[in-house]
């Protein structure tokens, strides 16, 4: 069965490249949102078992998303791609519970690393 | 308004990602030059014309009569001089002084109009450094740029540039804030980009754009 995969960010050209960058072939359900808030909506109705996360956005930011996942428990595989590379940006959705950091520009090698890495592909 | 400076949605959108990812870098660069953990936001793009830079400089910065210390440095297509220009201007509120010179170990004691020179100098350099690169890389463009030189301090944000020689009418205006988490510092920096680089900016994110 497909997976649910939610895209959030703020940038249209930012999701288009993560869309392009989908390992070839991988069954998944795309819904995008284009800021925290609905982000979060989109994984309370279970439309984000996996989730692409940027960080900076408004409404609510990807730290919020973060946070309001882990506090309401909601079950969602978090990996934050995000233009913020401090080493601390890092640390902290880590904390927070995203299962790994990916810098942008997104580079679709990259992202297939990190998938197989989990056994998610 | 010339029409054929406005930019489309999806150019604004793209030029908002490319600034979004240069800022990354050069947050990251004054984080590791401040040892702090640098707040980001959404950079903010806009179109102004030339009697309406003060109030939107002012409108951006936040805070009415704000006093503020400003670093302009010249920014150029290396090959040509056809291709992108513009100034990258860094804002300093003067509240910001104490943290900084703080944070730079410097005794209070030292802080005078020469040493905030020297922090103002120091901060442009590696904030502008790395965010231009970080534009020039995405763009496929090599930046140049000429030394960093003090505009002004300690003046209204309104009069920052008032005596600036401005050559243009309509410039792209690109705001990027970087804050400091629980402490009063907050710097801006301004991309300010005149008419005819308008067209050359608008014809590399169509470039993007199309190898969407």
């Amino acid at each position: 069965m497909a997976i649910p995969l939610l895209i959030c960010d703020d940038s249209a050209m930012a999701r288009k490249q993560v869309k392009r960058s989908l390992p070839e072939g991988w069954d998944v359900d795309v819904t995008m949102a284009t800021n925290g808030k609905e982000g979060l909506e989109a994984i309370r109705e279970g439309k984000g078992e996996m989730v692409f996360l940027d960080l900076t956005m408004p409404e609510l930011d990807g730290y919020g998303v973060l946070d309001a996942v882990k506090t309401e428990g909601l079950k969602a595989i978090i990996i934050v791609i995000s233009a913020d590379i401090q080493p601390e940006a890092r640390d902290r959705v880590q904390k927070l519970g995203a299962l790994e950091f990916i810098k942008k520009p997104i580079d679709g090698k990259k992202l297939s690393d990190v998938l197989n890495k989990y056994g998610l592909l | 308004m010339n029409e054929s400076l406005a930019l489309t949605e999806d150019q604004r959108d793209c030029l908002q990602e490319v600034v979004n990812v240069a800022m990354g870098q050069a947050g990251d660069s004054l984080a590791r030059f401040l040892e702090v953990f640098i707040h980001l936001s959404v950079p903010r793009i806009r179109l102004v014309s030339k009697d309406q830079l003060g109030v939107e400089l002012e409108a951006l910065v936040g805070g009415d009569g704000i006093s503020v210390s400003g670093v302009s440095q010249g920014f150029f297509h290396v090959e040509d001089g056809k291709g992108i220009r513009g100034e990258a201007i860094v804002v300093f509120a003067d509240t910001s002084f104490k943290e900084l010179a703080d944070l730079l170990a410097y005794d209070e004691g030292e802080l005078n109009n020469e040493t905030e020179k020297e922090l103002l100098l120091d901060v442009t350099n590696v904030l502008n450094g790395a965010c231009l690169n970080g534009i020039g890389e995405q763009i496929e463009t090599e930046l140049a740029y000429s030394p960093p030189s003090i505009i002004a301090q300690h003046v209204p944000i309104k009069e920052l540039l008032a005596h600036e020689k401005l050559s243009w009418d309509h410039a792209l205006l690109v705001e990027i804030s970087y804050t400091l988490e629980d402490r009063s510092f907050n710097c801006t920096m301004f991309l300010l980009m005149p008419g005819e680089s308008i067209i050359v900016v608008k014809a590399a994110l169509d470039k993007l754009l199309e190898d969407l």
